[in-house]
């Protein structure tokens, strides 16, 4: 460091180390990404920089700065609200309401039956219907939930990725039975299954077909509609699921080469499609660094487009919308959240996104309300409005600090891009579950640093709130929301032409065979009235339904509490339970119905393991009858249900039953950890479940309180 | 025993906690689980035991949800103890195998049974052999013990069954060279799994592989060893898998093998019953008497070499 010598700096250190009694050079802090972070930056600190350019111009090479040179002074990010539930019909309400109260876009959450290729009538996703999103069976929903919404106008975005077919079917030919040409529709579809291998399991396929399904659909939208953005590559997901900042970043990039080079494969020309890729990444509390993570991403994807050979400027540029952070919502002390999403909202602003979705505070414990969605929306009404951040393209460059952590990043996320690229690629580097497990393990380190408070979160871990608020929550009448949209069904199905709709299923599974685009025999099938399930199922004749292995990581978590007082009492009592009982005290974790999200479910079974539980863990996708024999079969003392996705109130009674169904005298203690709203606790008690534990809870406090109700349990045989 | 009665009606959670007994380290409960065992062992069912073993990352659990389905797919009852490796030293397992059985787990004609090996020799843990004397007397027509293919546990795990399989990737065959001799001794067939999509080249070069070294060490009077080729992604290959069984079966009746397996087996468990209990009886005599400070400071004294030592010491705990 040059610096070093000058007498200004050298001044400033003697003070540094004067007022902090630290030696300068220990004075760093460490993020989860492995940054260490200085106390304070200088222009040293712009030197040697592989990546970023130091006098570079928004809307031009290498993009750091920004896709466009005017940015928000020119028109600001489009405000994004993601939301759906229950029926089309209460949707498409509650999409209009939003879209008076400016709202400029619209973004689709799908239910998980749709998700996954099920209708609402199959058995498997009983508990699941309309809970965490709306339920679409058939064209005819789609229709409804885009009623007195002209697709002609209104940019839709969709996450969707398993069914992305019968889905964007569903979509093309509802516009055009509003009378807009396919070719007119603007807006985003998700497609990005790789990330569901990784993190949210929303998959149907095998990776192979159904990467070869992504392509089909960039080919197809390149061709006949230019206005739609064929991917969203995701790092949101991964974010949630644990990842750090380099994970995240490094991954989605790497997504998005296997992406490009699947569309290339078709015989499409670079220039020909990734103009309209574009991606999506959370914005966790990290404020400075998710700022630069938004730059390092646009840095880096230039020099990878240019790499392909992209000539075109547009295919140069990463365009991406962000979410805040729902990992980073608490169910305690709920009012937090606002702050919180407030703080996220603006990193995303500072760090260049084109739009934005800010999540309702509400949501670590159900679906927003009409009144927290307001709220939400308001957090970035009021950004536009009333603090001036439109008004100064990329405010933050030159800073000594933001520029070299963008650097930082950049380069830690190359290393890791390098690595998978020379694993041969992203399908490969997932079927053999590398980034999974790389995420579960960054997961569980930032749940540890939780837990032993050397990470303080508000209202959870330190500063509690002695009066903690009730708060009303939406609530979803799933067995409601299930017979209507099975009724719809019925209807279509007997007014439709049955052969017909036969033979175009057949004609589908034809192409599957034949690796022609599926998507043009999909809308056929569509368009003759075909259900969502009946396009995936005939699809699955041809490529199977994936299911997905499960690998864990060990010792993760107990690392970090060597020597911790509350980690050795559980530990003890573990250890006690095994000379009195011969055996250590077993749980078996499990998700039911069609919820993917395992990150919660991870955690939990690696840490618990660590203390010196023996845990089962439990397939995705399980009905509560597979639980039972289960739990039955390897005479578990108690089962842990992981629940993000609102179907416990199905789910769980189902469980309870079937255990008894088995064995009428079960001795197996039922607790449910996840997102849970408070109003559903009583039920839960008197279904019999012992413990509940809501988001944020304390791991080594649940795992004492779970391991002393086996023991309280045994001792009343 | 009221817990037999259960057992024999093929009572799932009598079955699972009979298990839980059988595996317990607790003193009554082991003598609940002898003398449950004793009464079971009177009411043997038919049941043919098969092991499978294998390198991790073969796609053992894999195969074994494949065959499986194969086989309750023919209306056969299925049994099985997987043994899961994925032990810690310090704290407890996570046991994932059901993660990768996900059809057949679901299938009322199954039971599945994980354990945690805790570290035991061979990947074999403590009451594997008596579980599957429960699933015998429980109606079980197939049980298959899963270990994972480290060191001895081919050996150990070759002690509990009928008939004993390895499952080996494509392009193993190279570690024929290392795995050779105690290997043709303890395996009836060899399985040649990921018989599918780019593999397939290799996996069939590996069997031939398999099959000219296993006849080179083929001994005059033993059956021809089988090597059979898999799929257990596409589902290829698994009537050849039981077909191949049951000849195997059929042939050790026929020739008395079946029986003298069997017969070996149980001297075996013997020897192994007796071994424990005299070591647990010495162990609880060495540590009253407190002799091995003792000595041990007489030999740093020099005052007495190291074996003198070690013969006075055991002279003195085997007098009694």
């Amino acid at each position: 460091m040059t610096n070093k010598s000058n007498n200004g700096f050298n001044t400033w250190q003697k003070s540094f180390e004067k007022e902090t009694k630290k030696n300068f050079s220990d004075a760093k802090s460490e993020t989860d990404e492995g940054i260490d972070i200085k106390p304070v930056y200088t222009k040293d600190d712009l030197e040697n920089f592989s990546f970023v350019q130091n006098n570079s111009l928004p809307g031009q090479w290498p993009y750091t700065r920004g896709p466009k040179a005017s940015m928000y002074t020119n028109r600001p990010w489009t405000i994004r609200q993601y939301a759906g539930f229950s029926t089309a019909e209460e949707s498409n309400e509650f999409y209009k309401k939003n879209l008076e109260s400016g709202q400029k876009g619209l973004s689709v959450a799908f239910d998980l039956p749709t998700h996954r290729g099920y209708d609402s009538d199959d058995d498997l996703v009983m508990g699941d219907v309309g809970k965490a999103g709306v339920a679409i069976d058939t064209v005819e929903d789609m229709k409804i939930l885009f009623n007195n919404i002209p697709l002609d106008q209104m940019s839709v975005s969709m996450t969707m990725n398993g069914a992305v077919l019968p889905i964007l079917a569903s979509f093309i030919v509802a516009g055009e039975e509003q009378g807009v040409d396919r070719s007119l529709l603007s807006g985003t579809i998700q497609n990005d299954i790789l990330k569901e291998f990784m993190v949210r399991n929303t998959y149907i396929y095998p990776p192979e077909p159904s990467m070869k399904i992504v392509a089909d659909i960039i080919e197809f939208t390149s061709k006949e509609m230019p206005k739609f953005n064929s991917i969203s590559i995701s790092g949101y997901h991964m974010q949630e699921a644990g990842a750090d900042n380099v994970l995240e970043l490094a991954y989605t990039l790497a997504d998005g080469m296997e992406y490009v080079r699947a569309a290339m494969s078709k015989g499409l020309d670079v220039d020909d499609f990734a103009p309209r890729l574009s991606f999506f990444f959370a914005i966790g509390t990290d404020f400075f660094m998710e700022i630069a993570k938004l730059r390092a991403a646009r840095t880096l994807w230039a020099k990878i487009m240019k790499d392909f050979g992209a000539k075109n400027e547009r295919s140069l540029i990463l365009r991406t919308h962000c979410q805040t952070s729902g990992v980073s919502l608490t169910e305690k002390d709920p009012y937090n959240n606002i702050i919180r999403t407030s703080y996220e909202a603006m990193s995303a602003i500072l760090g260049g996104t084109q739009s934005l979705h800010t999540n309702s505070f509400d949501e670590a414990i159900a679906l927003p309300t009409d009144e927290s969605a307001r709220i939400a929306r308001n957090t970035q009404l009021i950004l536009q409005n009333e603090t001036g951040v439109t008004k100064t393209v990329d405010p933050l460059a030159g800073s000594y600090f933001i520029e070299n952590l963008t650097e930082e990043l950049s380069k830690k996320a190359w290393d890791i891009i390098k690595e998978i690229e020379e694993l041969g690629g992203m399908t490969k580097a997932v079927k053999a579950g590398i980034p999974k497990l790389k995420i579960e393990e960054s997961a569980t380190k930032k749940q540890a640093k939780v837990d032993s408070g050397s990470r303080v979160v508000v209202g959870v871990n330190k500063y509690k709130n002695p009066k903690e608020p009730s708060v009303d929550v939406r609530v979803i009448d799933n067995n409601r929301v299930r017979d209507d949209q099975i009724k719809k069904i019925q209807v279509i199905k007997e007014s439709r032409d049955t052969k017909a709709v036969e033979k175009a299923l057949t004609n589908l599974t034809n192409a599957a065979k034949d690796e022609t685009n599926l998507l043009i025999p999909c809308i056929e099938a569509i368009k003759l009235r075909a259900t969502v399930g009946e396009v995936s199922k005939a699809l699955e004749q041809v490529y199977g339904r994936h299911f997905a292995k499960s690998l864990s990581v060990s010792g993760v978590y107990g690392k970090h509490f060597e020597g911790d007082k509350e980690f050795m009492k559980v530990e003890n009592k573990i250890r006690e339970f095994e000379n009195v009982n011969g055996r250590r005290p077993r749980v078996l974790v499990v998700k039911m119905g069609q919820d993917g999200h395992d990150r919660g479910a991870k955690i939990v079974a690696t840490s618990f393991a660590d203390m010196g539980f023996d845990v089962d863990m439990g397939p995705l996708f399980q009905s509560p009858k597979d639980v039972a024999k289960d739990a039955i079969e390897n005479d578990v003392h108690a089962i842990g249900v992981s629940t993000l996705a609102a179907g416990h109130k199905t789910l769980v009674p189902e469980l309870m039953r079937g255990l008894k169904e088995i064995d009428p005298n079960s001795k197996i203690i039922v607790f449910v950890g996840g997102i849970i709203p408070e109003q559903d606790y009583e039920f839960l008690y008197k279904n019999n479940v012992s413990a509940i534990f809501g988001p944020g809870s304390n791991i080594i406090e649940s795992a004492e309180k779970v391991i002393d109700l086996i023991s309280d349990n045994l001792s009343k045989e | 025993m009221e817990l037999v009665d259960k057992i024999i009606k093929g009572e799932r959670a009598s079955i699972a906690k009979a298990i839980t007994l059988v595996e317990s380290s607790k003193d009554a409960d082991q003598q609940i689980s002898r003398q449950l065992i004793s009464e079971l062992i009177k009411k043997p069912g038919e049941s043919i035991r098969v092991g499978f073993s294998g390198p991790p990352g073969v796609g053992k659990s894999t195969f074994i949800e494949s065959f499986g389905s194969y086989l309750v797919s023919q209306n056969y009852k299925l049994g099985i103890l997987a043994i899961d490796p994925s032990s810690q030293i310090t704290g407890g397992s996570i046991l994932g195998d059901k993660t990768r059985m996900v059809e057949i787990s679901k299938n009322p004609n199954t039971f599945i049974r994980s354990t945690p090996s805790r570290g035991s020799l061979g990947g074999i843990s403590m009451g594997t052999r008596e579980a599957s004397i429960i699933l015998d007397a429980a109606g079980y027509d197939f049980i298959f013990i899963e270990t994972v293919g480290v060191g001895q546990s081919e050996i150990v795990a070759s002690n509990l069954v009928d008939i004993f399989t390895l499952i080996v990737g494509p392009g193993s065959g190279d570690e024929l060279q290392g795995i050779k001799k105690g290997i043709t001794e303890y395996a009836d067939i060899f399985i040649v799994n990921k018989n599918d999509g780019e593999l397939k080249i290799e996996a069939s070069k590996t069997a031939a592989d398999y099959k000219s070294a296993l006849s080179y060490y083929k001994k005059l009077d033993e059956l021809e060893k089988q090597v059979l080729l898999v799929s257990a992604i596409e589902q290829t290959g698994m009537e050849n898998v039981i077909k191949t069984i049951n000849q195997i079966i059929d042939q050790n009746k026929l020739k008395g093998i079946f029986d003298e397996r069997r017969a070996d087996q149980l001297e075996y468990w013997i020897e192994e019953e007796v071994k424990n209990i005299i070591a647990s009886d010495i162990t609880k005599r060495l540590t009253s008497k407190g002799n091995i400070p003792k000595y041990s400071e007489k030999v740093m004294k020099n005052e007495m070499s190291m074996y003198e030592a070690v013969e006075r010491i055991t002279k003195d705990t085997l007098k009694q």
